[in-house]
Order: structure tokens, then C-alpha cells, then sequence
């Protein structure tokens, strides 16, 4: 179609050439087509320009900002649920870190939720997983409390409410957030897709005029024999100019936008991997919390260090961050020896409670033991906060370079295809008067 | 009778088998109070000729042989030089076999037997690794060598004596039923057409089964799970026995035990067939628990809240 348009655009000159009368008419319809050109060009680049620059912008914060929610509401969601969790099987009552980083967890959680709910737009399907998050949310505290009412009358009723709300947690509210990280995730992409395409419409459209404009003044300087007129030296200057407007800010754009991808696709392994480790933490505390040794309960865990460090140890989320982001592999291998180093611990603490050493397996994984798992997570889960952290600043930058490459996309060109249009009334109105 | 799919004839059958033991023991012991109508399942099928009543014990050898002195080649000389006794428990059922969520250990009445027994091996009553079991999943673990004995409420049946070798009993329980007090019903046949909640592959499951009062029975996989049901208005009632129910009752002073007794039956220590020595030490144990009165004394320490406190049932052995 597009290109329809544009042969259109080249053949008419010609044949109204041919079909006009006299020569002022015949001009006044070059003229006239070559203007209608000029304004398709400031049509279709006003229209390209806003789509861009909206996804670029969008990319830049509501939606990465979203995707930033995402990430945070699930693992807000997975810590306190592994808080509550390891905080049970220390025995006693919680003690006021522990409860205060449940409380810290619980109120990011339901903060992102809203804030995600608020800067979803209207229709969105995104909006059916932040509701089942914000409806389910109380009811998981609520269980929880109850347990707490019940542990501190030293009760075991306690731990019935805890395992319901344990499995509240992840049959119900983390699949409801891992779909909105995954929804969010797409609608990136998307929005990389819409602003790094190659402006088709755009350039196709700019080169036919120009080619329309050039013909014309080869023909007219062949029949008069003048030297060029200035009005069409102006209209293939402005074309020039806005075509290369175009494609320089498109290749920048470009550039800066598959640099930020790179980030929030490395961003993205990130966060699955943190939220890998947090459930194989949670696998962990309630393994020793059912005390009917590891079995099929272990397999969780595995399966979740599986999922980060590929199965031969060098593979797994976190190559796929690497490979996104090569200057990230020293952060990452640091990471990789923090999982393993926890993997061991982890070891130590299934063979503990499989030996019978019930109480060092669980002094172990709350942390009272400093060479134990629950300081070994400690370390892993901190690596992978503040390699997330780089990344996602890393793509804030490049987004923003991208965006500012896009700035006056939309007016720019438009004027000049404008100031184009103007030219060709001007330069060929000269000429038409000359015949009076 | 220790999974659900098992068909409801079986069911009925070992009702049946399950009353018959218990007649037998009340003509022969006497010390077991008959009150209370069996629940006779109205048109009880054939009996199968595989399982028709629970046999006795084995009669332990003497006394125990002296902590850490277990005669070579024996199970528990195997235990011993493993250096912990591995146990089949609970940690849900308050009073009985649960996980005091202060401290983080294992208590009840159960855990004291549990004890006893590693005390009479090692020496030492903390010498021991808890493995927590479903009710479910009891005669598995057994089969499966995973625990060296289960001690776990476990009601001796004879369907299950076909894959565990039992103690004598170490206590004498019936089973009945926990309302809310603001709850009208007094006996199981006001329930009728309700939801009344017990555990999984339990024996209670098998007798509620086969009331002929249109019960809506539901099983989940512990007790806690069905008190956790109650409290939320899920379920009308939990049936259970007694002790289990005194437990729930001592957690929410909201819910009431009521009801006559709807079965009899007897708690032991169950163990693998394939070891006949272990079954005999245990039964000495448990017979110098009774002699001495640490049975007597765990049972009323924990289960105090039931009146009369369980006694601990008369020993019969088959040799």
C-alpha cells in the first residue's frame, strides 16, 4: 500500500504533464501534487513520531515501572512468606527483626499492588492478577496472625493456620504475581518492538516526493534550459533534511533502545532467578518444618537451584543474564559462587536433620549459626538485590538516551515537510507567473 | 483400612473385626467399661476370611537387657550403634504427639513413649530422630523401613496387623465427637445430613463411614486440618478419639467433646514384622512402664483435661 502511494506520487506529475492544455496549468498541477506529497510526509511522520515516542516513553516508565512492581511485589510477596515461615521454625516467639521484616515485606507488597493497579490503564488484563493479589493479601494475613495468636499461647493449632496460609501463598497470590511480571515483561518487549522499527512509511513516502521534486526540475531544466529554482532547491533541501532527521534519530533511538533491552533482559533473568532462590528458601524451612524428612519436598528445592545455575552449574537464569549483559559476568560469578555456597550449606543442613541433628539443621537455617545456610542465603539474596539494582539503572539510562534521541521527532520533520510544501507553492507559483 | 480407596466392605468388615476384638477383650480383661451401643453398620457384608480379629503381641523376653548393652545381631543393637532411635510421630495433635511452638520441641503423651523406649537403649530419652507422618502414611513408612517404630496414635487393626506388627496396647481410646458449644447436637445422629471432618486412612473415618445417618464425611490429611475447618464454620463437627479431641477442645475453649463413645479401640507401637526382637523389647518396656507407673503418670500429666484420664490397657500376648 505504501508503496502504491508512492508510485502514485512519481507517475502523476508526469501523465498531468502530459494531459494538461497549457504550461502554467500543467505546473500548477505539479505544483499541487508535489504539495499533497509534502503533506502526507507531515501526516505520516506526525503519526510515526507520537506512536514512537509514546512506546519509547512508556517503555521509559509506566511500563518498565510496572515491570519494576512486578518483580518487587512478587519478592516482597516470597520473603515475608519465608520470613514468617524460618521465623516458625526457630521456635519461640518471633523475634522483632524477624517480625519486622515480615511487616516491611507485607507493606511493600501492598504498596506496589496499588501503585500498579494505578498506573495500569483502563481495560488492561493485567488488572485481573493485581486484584486477585490485592483480594487474597488480607486474607494470608490473617491466617498468619491467627497463627501467631495461637504460637504465643503455645498452641500447635498455630502451625495448621501458618501451612494454610504458607499454601495460600503459593498456590494462589505468587502465580497471580509471577502473571503480572510475565504480562508486564510482553508489553516491554512491545513497546522495544514499536520504537526501534525501521520507519517504512516514513522513508518511502519522504524518497517518492523527492524523487517527484528532483524528475520535475531535471525536466524543467531541461525544457528551459534556467538554472535551478530556488523553490525546489528548498523543497529537496527540507525533504533531505527531514528524511535524515529521521533515520539518524531512529538508528540513535535504536541503538539506545537494544542496549536497554539487554539491561532489562538481564534485569528480567535477575529478578526469576531471585525469586527462584527465595522459593527454594521457603522449600528449606518448611522441609524441617514438617520434619518428615527430605523426599519429595527436597525435589523443590533442587529444582529451583536447577532453574538459576543450569543444570551443569554454568548454565541457567543467570547465563541468560550474562549473555545479555557480558560486562555483568564478574557481578554474576560472584553471584554463581553465593548460590553454590549456599547449595553446600543447604547440603549440610539435609544431612543434619537426616543424621538426626534436628537442632543444628534448624540452627543452621536461622542464621544463628554464622558458617550456616540462613547467613549463606543471606549473602545471595543481597548479591542478586544489587545486581538487579545495576541493571535496572543501567536501562533507566539508556531509555532516557533513547527517549531524548526522540525528541522533536514529532514537530521536526513535520515542519520541514511544511516548510517543503511551502516551498513548492513558491517556487513553482514563480514560475507559473512568469507566463502572465 | 489404612487408605481411603480401600472399598466400603472392607470397611464394614473390619468395624466389625474392630468391635469383635473388643468384646473379646472387655469378657477377657474386664477393665475395659462396655457403655455405650456398638455402632453396627446395619447390613454388614460377609466377612472375607482374610481378616476377621486383630491377633495379640509378642511376649517380651524377660526384662529389658541394660541401656547400651543390646545383645549383638538384635534390631536394637542396630539402633543402638546408629546411635538414635528414628520415630514415627505426630507434631499436630496438642496433648498427645505436637511441636510446643515456644520452645520448638516435640511433646505429649506419645513423645513420652517414644522416649521411654530410647531410654531403655541408649540410656538417654533425647537420643531419638522424629519423623512426622501423616495418619495416612503410617504403615508405609513402616513397610518402608523409613522409621524403626510409629508412635502415633495408631489404632491396632487387623487389617494393618498384615503389615505391622503392633506392641501390646499402651492405651485404651474411644471415639467421639467435638462441636462448638453454642452447638445443639449431643449425639452423632443429630449431625445428620452435616459436614463431620476426621483424618485421612483413619479408623475414625472407617466407623463414621458406616453410620447409616446420612453423614457428610470429610477427611483431610490431619486433625488440626479439620479443627482449622471447624473454627472457620466449614464443618459442623470433628470426630476423632477422645484424647485427640481433648487436645482440640484444650486449644479453643469455644467447642465442646459430646456424645457416647462410637468405637473402642487401642493405641500401640507399631513396628515391621521383621523384627520380632524389637516388638518383644518394646513390650517390655511398656510393661515396666505400666509396673512402675510412668505410664500412668505421662497419661496424667498430659491428659489430665479428659475424665476419667485414659487408663492404660491390660497386655495379652499370643507368645
Amino acid at each position: 500500500m505504501t508503496t502504491g502511494v508512492a508510485a502514485d506520487t512519481v507517475g502523476r506529475p508526469r501523465r498531468l504533464l502530459r494531459a494538461a492544455s497549457t504550461t502554467p496549468q500543467r505546473l500548477r498541477r505539479v505544483a499541487a501534487s508535489l504539495v499533497v506529497g509534502c503533506l502526507v510526509i507531515v501526516v505520516v511522520s506526525v503519526l510515526d513520531g507520537v506512536a514512537r515516542t509514546d512506546a519509547v516513553h512508556a517503555s521509559g516508565t509506566r511500563i518498565a515501572v510496572l515491570t519494576a512492581d512486578a518483580a518487587e511485589l512478587y519478592r516482597s510477596l516470597a520473603d515475608a512468606d519465608a520470613t514468617v515461615t524460618s521465623g516458625y521454625v526457630s521456635g519461640g516467639l518471633e523475634p522483632a527483626p524477624v517480625r519486622a521484616r515480615y511487616d516491611e515485606d507485607i507493606a511493600r507488597a501492598a504498596d506496589r499492588a496499588m501503585h500498579a493497579a494505578g498506573r495500569l490503564p483502563v481495560g488492561d488484563p493485567a488488572a485481573v492478577p493485581v486484584a486477585m493479589i490485592g483480594i487474597q493479601l488480607p486474607v494470608y494475613t490473617g491466617l498468619v496472625e491467627t497463627a501467631r495468636a495461637h504460637n504465643r499461647l503455645g498452641l500447635p493449632l498455630g502451625q495448621s493456620y501458618l501451612d494454610r496460609a504458607s499454601r495460600l501463598m503459593r498456590s494462589t497470590i505468587l502465580p497471580a504475581a509471577e502473571e503480572l511480571r510475565q504480562m508486564q515483561t510482553a508489553a516491554l518487549a512491545a513497546a522495544y518492538r514499536r520504537g526501534g522499527t525501521i520507519p517504512f512509511a516514513v522513508l518511502l513516502i519522504g524518497a517518492a516526493v523527492l524523487a517527484g521534486v528532483v524528475d520535475h526540475a531535471v525536466l524543467e531544466r531541461r525544457r528551459t534550459n534556467r538554472v535551478v529554482n530556488i523553490g525546489l532547491l528548498v523543497v529537496g533541501a527540507a525533504l533531505v533534511a527531514a528524511l535524515l532527521w529521521w533515520v539518524v534519530a531512529v538508528v540513535v533511538a535504536g541503538n539506545r533502545l537494544d542496549g536497554a533491552r539487554q539491561h532489562s533482559d538481564a534485569a528480567t533473568a535477575l529478578d526469576g532467578a531471585r525469586i527462584a532462590v527465595l522459593q527454594a528458601r521457603s522449600n528449606e524451612s518448611l522441609v524441617l518444618i514438617a520434619r518428615s524428612g527430605g523426599g519429595s519436598s527436597e525435589q523443590g528445592f533442587t529444582t529451583q537451584v536447577e532453574r538459576v545455575l543450569g543444570p551443569g552449574g554454568d548454565g541457567g537464569l543467570l547465563a541468560d543474564a550474562v549473555r545479555s549483559v557480558p560486562d555483568s559476568a564478574v557481578r554474576i560469578g560472584a553471584i554463581r559462587t553465593a548460590l553454590v555456597d549456599w547449595r553446600d550449606a543447604h547440603r549440610r543442613v539435609r544431612e543434619l536433620d537426616d543424621g538426626g541433628q534436628y537442632r543444628l539443621a534448624v540452627a543452621s537455617v536461622t542464621g544463628a549459626d554464622p558458617a550456616g545456610s540462613g547467613v549463606a542465603f543471606e549473602r545471595l539474596d543481597a548479591a542478586l538485590a544489587s545486581a538487579i539494582d545495576i541493571e535496572r539503572v543501567a536501562f533507566t539510562v539508556d531509555v532516557g538516551r533513547a527517549d531524548s534521541a526522540l525528541t522533536g521527532l514529532t514537530p521536526g520533520p513535520a515542519v520541514l515537510g511544511l516548510l517543503a510544501a511551502g516551498a513548492v507553492t513558491a517556487g513553482i507559483g514563480r514560475r507559473v507567473g512568469e507566463y502572465r | 483400612m489404612t487408605n481411603v480407596n480401600v472399598g466400603r466392605p472392607v470397611g464394614y468388615l473390619c468395624v466389625a473385626a474392630a468391635l469383635a476384638l473388643g468384646s473379646l477383650l472387655v469378657t477377657g480383661g474386664g477393665t475395659v467399661p462396655s457403655d455405650g451401643p456398638p455402632p453396627t453398620p446395619s447390613n454388614p457384608p460377609a466377612a472375607a476370611p482374610s481378616c476377621t480379629q486383630t491377633r495379640e503381641s509378642l511376649r517380651p523376653t524377660g526384662l529389658t537387657p541394660a541401656p547400651g548393652t543390646m545383645p549383638a545381631g538384635s534390631t536394637m543393637a542396630v539402633i543402638a550403634g546408629r546411635g538414635r532411635l528414628i520415630a514415627g510421630v505426630d507434631q499436630g495433635k496438642y496433648l498427645v504427639g505436637y511441636r510446643n511452638p515456644i520452645t520448638g520441641e516435640l511433646e505429649g503423651s506419645d513423645i513420652d513413649v517414644v522416649r521411654q523406649i530410647a531410654a531403655a537403649i541408649f540410656g538417654d530419652p533425647n537420643r531419638v530422630q522424629f519423623v512426622v507422618l501423616n495418619i495416612a502414611d503410617r504403615v508405609r513408612a513402616i513397610e518402608r523401613g523409613q522409621v524403626d517404630l510409629v508412635v502415633n496414635t495408631f489404632t491396632v487393626t487387623c487389617e494393618r496387623q498384615q503389615k505391622v506388627e503392633f506392641s501390646s496396647a499402651y492405651m485404651t481410646v474411644s471415639q467421639r465427637v467435638l462441636v462448638p458449644t453454642g452447638s445443639g447436637a449431643t449425639e452423632i445422629e443429630n449431625l445428620t445430613g452435616a459436614r463431620v471432618c476426621t483424618s485421612l486412612g483413619s479408623t475414625t473415618e472407617v466407623v463414621l463411614r458406616a453410620l447409616p445417618i446420612g453423614l457428610d464425611v470429610v477427611s483431610l490429611p490431619g486433625i488440626p486440618d479439620c479443627m482449622v475447618e471447624l473454627q472457620r464454620g466449614r464443618v459442623a463437627a470433628v470426630s476423632s478419639d477422645d484424647v485427640i479431641l481433648a487436645g482440640l477442645a484444650a486449644q479453643d475453649p469455644q467447642t465442646k467433646v459430646v456424645g457416647r463413645p462410637l468405637a473402642r479401640s487401642f493405641y500401640a507401637v507399631g513396628m515391621s514384622p521383621g523384627a520380632p526382637d524389637l516388638v518383644r523389647f518394646v513390650n517390655a518396656v511398656l510393661e515396666r512402664a505400666r509396673s512402675d507407673g510412668s505410664l500412668a503418670v505421662s497419661d496424667q500429666r498430659w491428659l489430665r483435661a479428659l475424665n476419667p484420664v485414659p487408663q492404660p490397657a491390660p497386655a495379652r500376648y499370643r507368645d
